[in-house]
């Protein structure tokens, strides 16, 4: 069966009006909120984001060790390999602290995101 | 370093073994064969090398989301292989042999998929290693402790699902089974959030006080029924709709084949 060209090009039309508004979510201002890894500790180790927003958190890795980003609390986990970086996108969270860690580095890379 | 070693290992390995002896426990209540096991366990293996590997392109594809894309497509994929599973295996129970082969694939598909998951993060874990002997016995020992105490739950677990009767054992494996399908696509829809692809909630509530995620009992609840102590509205409609979904199949097939 050969389908109709015009037709294909309006459902093909309609996905990307179906798209739009998440690509405009994806792409609103929003807080960014940086930490990096340094010698399996974060720096900084508070990060303090405004509550009920969704928040994007960069994470630089400056150790040549890959770690795994981990929050329980937050629901996270990424892995981050050596000398790279790596976005993710965290709450909206109400007003609290919550711990997030390296899991592979768990005694020494601690830290919480302090919603406020 | 002993300690943080036994527990990355144990956490993956329990998962993958805990799924690891449903799926066991099942094929011998049908009296499957279990060869599909050494090949998903060689399958995931591999997979978890090459996962491990080009962790770092996969972590750039995709504007930086690779990895929640993967994992996500992975995690859903388990479900749907999961799902197929236990379709075929209530057709088998109600009406005799049939489609054997296309169960035992699914079967091995969705075990290779989970052995992926958690043998990549214990492969990159232990990739450090390459950067100096540092870590050194410690962690080698902790990790063949970790995956030697996730066998044996997993070991201990197959034991006591087969020493119930049955139809209860049956039961007990499908219905846990279904709860999975459900916490694999929660897991998804929350990679998804992750990677800033699906809309992000409030969490519809908190019951972490009452069973922590990183708890021995939060462990297990989140491998065999999804657990998930902070769930938003998406995230529960997901499970729900999950779970619905083979509900839903499994009457079917019942109405089918009875």
């Amino acid at each position: 069966m050969i389908k109709d060209p015009l037709r294909r090009t309006t459902r093909l039309l309609r996905v990307f009006a179906l798209a739009l508004p998440l690509q405009s979510m994806a792409g609103e201002a929003q807080p960014v909120v940086e930490t990096e890894i340094r010698d399996h500790l974060f720096f900084p180790s508070e990060l303090v984001v405004p509550a009920n927003t969704r928040v994007k958190l960069v994470i630089f890795n400056r150790d040549p060790t890959p770690e795994e980003f981990e929050s329980y609390a937050l629901s996270r986990e990424k892995i981050i390999m050596g000398g790279q970086a790596v976005v993710i996108f965290i709450g909206p969270l109400a007003p609290g602290e919550y711990s997030f860690f390296g899991e592979f580095n768990p005694k020494t890379a601690q830290g919480k995101v302090i919603a406020k | 370093m002993l300690l943080t070693s036994v527990i990355i290992v144990l956490r993956e390995v329990l998962e993958a073994a805990l799924l690891l002896s449903i799926l066991l426990a099942m094929s011998r209540l049908l009296q499957l064969r279990i060869h599909w096991f050494y090949v998903s366990l060689v399958a995931g293996a591999i997979g978890s090398a090459v996962y491990g590997v080009q962790v770092t392109a996969v972590s750039r594809a995709f504007g930086g989301m690779g990895q929640e894309l993967l994992n996500a497509a992975m995690q859903f994929a388990i479900g749907l292989f999961f799902a197929a599973t236990l379709s075929l295996l209530a057709m088998n129970y109600y009406s005799g042999p049939r489609l054997r082969a296309l169960l035992l694939g699914c079967m091995a598909a969705a075990m290779a998929l989970v052995v992926l998951r958690a043998g990549a993060e214990i492969y990159i874990y232990l990739s450090v290693f390459r950067y100096g002997p540092e870590p050194g016995f410690g962690m080698l020992a902790g990790s063949l402790l970790g995956a030697g105490i996730g066998f044996s739950v997993g070991a201990l677990f197959y034991y006591l699902l087969l020493s119930l009767p049955r139809p209860w054992a049956l039961l007990t494996t499908c219905v846990l089974l279904t709860l999975v399908v459900g916490g694999m696509c929660l897991q998804a829809a929350q990679l998804l959030t992750q990677a800033g692809w699906l809309p992000a909630q409030l969490p519809l509530w908190d019951s972490s006080a009452l069973v922590a995620e990183d708890s021995v009992a939060g462990q297990m609840l989140y491998t065999l029924v999804g657990y998930e102590a902070t769930p938003t509205a998406l995230e529960a409609a997901v499970y729900i709709a999950g779970i619905a979904a083979v509900g839903l199949l499994l009457l079917f097939v019942r109405s089918r084949y009875k």
